[in-house]
């Protein structure tokens, strides 16, 4: 799966941030299914020549958001979503976001109806894709 | 908390009345990769040296895996790779002549399977003498010749410098190849600021032959802020925030360089200081570098004025 992963050095955001934001797109477009294993840290770190501990930090990252969870001496794996915390906070956090988009968007001078055609196409990018994963070229 | 592999004390020197490191006291723990970083002339080849017993500090002290720089023994030794600045071999050599000439330092660690696929990976002949080599493939061997005795403690100076893109980067795999390895360190100064963000989980600054940073390169990213408040009139004459490090006015905008200073500080001094808007840039490590280490009332070298 290293392969799909894009390290960016200079741009600002940190090198475990990349690697867990990748991660966690491709588990909510279902590249990544529930179950899946998340490569061993040093495996992973030597593919994408980056330090371990930055891999290990996006991987405790991934498992605060409750999206894998590791288990001792058998490595990390995508969480069952039904089991995934996803409380009143973390809805709380969502909607401020949102918030922020559609002002943005309402700013702009878009219609709402703009708005939520916006949100469509981009949730269709996410969900209708097949489940098989990307390519190596992707 | 176990012993530093590598610590120095006051260590200082001077190239008579050139002051090159100046009472340099640091301390790196076992297992992490470091880089090295600072201007050119900021004193790091100096330190290096240094730090090997390579040159006599004018005052302090260094100890490498808790023996002291300038009493190395053999069997420290052994325990350390140490790769120069533009990889300086012996130039009449053949390739494997320099491998068996090395090996003879380290005795039973030289990897003799390590090396030769490093060289064979590499594509290299091993009869071929280093000076029919290019500066790449010189510098390739000198990473395997680096890596083949497994040193506990791997110290290079500004490998990279002047290599392509793909060289490059078997170092840095190297280097992930090493630390991978139990208790393995490595200390490397470089200028490509992206490398060392790419590999390294610490980070050691020096400018003008004095330390100005050691620590994880998370925090060390944290820490160093660029921050730009707008005010409706004018500018505050007094710039009283904590941790400050640059200040650049324009007529109602302030910029600010600060190191450690808490994001709710910041809030509080724009509040105290009646700024219209504030907001926290966000910086890559190179900006953070060249703010960190610019004098003091540093201004850019070209200004335009508002059209």
């Amino acid at each position: 799966m290293a392969l799909w992963i894009q390290i960016l050095p200079g741009s600002g955001k940190p090198i475990y941030a990349q690697v867990a934001e990748q991660i966690s797109e491709a588990i909510a477009k279902g590249e990544l299914a529930s179950g899946d294993k998340l490569p061993a840290v040093r495996k992973l770190a030597a593919e994408l020549v980056i330090n371990p501990n930055t891999v290990a930090r996006a991987y405790s990252r991934l498992e605060q958001a409750g999206l894998v969870t590791t288990k001792t001496g058998s490595g990390t794996y995508v969480s069952d979503p039904k089991l995934r915390r996803s409380d009143a906070a973390d809805i709380n956090i969502l909607t401020e976001r949102m918030d922020t988009l559609i002002t943005r968007g309402l700013n702009l001078g878009l219609e709402s109806e703009d708005i939520i055609a916006m949100f469509k196409a981009r949730i269709d990018k996410f969900v209708s894709k097949p489940k098989a994963g990307r390519g190596k070229n992707d | 908390m176990t012993e530093p592999v590598l610590q120095t004390e006051g260590l200082t020197k001077y190239y008579g009345s050139v002051l090159a490191v100046d009472h340099l006291d640091l301390a790196i723990p076992r297992g992490c990769i470091c880089g090295f970083v600072g201007r050119n002339g900021a004193g790091k080849t100096t330190a290096i040296k240094l730090m090997l017993g390579l040159l006599r500090p004018t005052a302090g002290s260094s100890r490498l895996l808790g023996c002291d720089s300038a009493a190395l023994t053999p069997a420290i030794r052994q325990r350390i790779g140490y790769v120069t600045e533009g990889h300086r071999l012996f130039r009449w050599m053949s390739i494997a002549e320099l491998e068996k000439f090395q090996r003879s330092f380290f005795a039973k660690q030289w990897d003799d399977k390590f090396f030769a696929d490093m060289i064979e990976y590499f594509d290299l002949p091993k009869k071929r003498k280093i000076k029919h080599l290019s500066n790449g493939e010189r510098a390739q061997v000198s990473l395997a010749l680096a890596l083949a005795p497994n040193p506990e403690l791997l110290i290079m100076d500004d490998p990279t410098l002047g290599l392509d893109a793909a060289i490059r980067r078997q170092f840095l795999e190297g280097m992930i190849e090493l630390i991978m390895r139990e208790g393995r360190t490595v200390l490397f100064s470089s200028h490509i600021l992206g490398d060392v963000e790419r590999v390294s989980d610490r980070i050691v600054v020096i400018d003008k032959g004095v330390l100005r940073a050691n620590c994880s390169l998370e925090e060390f990213r944290k820490a160093v802020k660029k921050v730009i408040l707008s005010f409706a009139d004018s500018t505050p004459a007094e710039v009283d925030i904590d941790g400050l490090l640059h200040c650049r006015r324009s007529e109602k905008e302030l910029e600010l360089i600060l190191v450690s200073t808490a994001d709710d500080h910041i809030a509080e001094w724009a509040d105290k200081t009646g700024a219209e808007k504030y907001h926290i840039v966000k910086m890559n490590l190179e900006d953070q570098f060249i703010e960190f280490t610019a004098p003091a009332n540093h201004k850019r070298m070209f200004r335009w004025e508002e059209i």
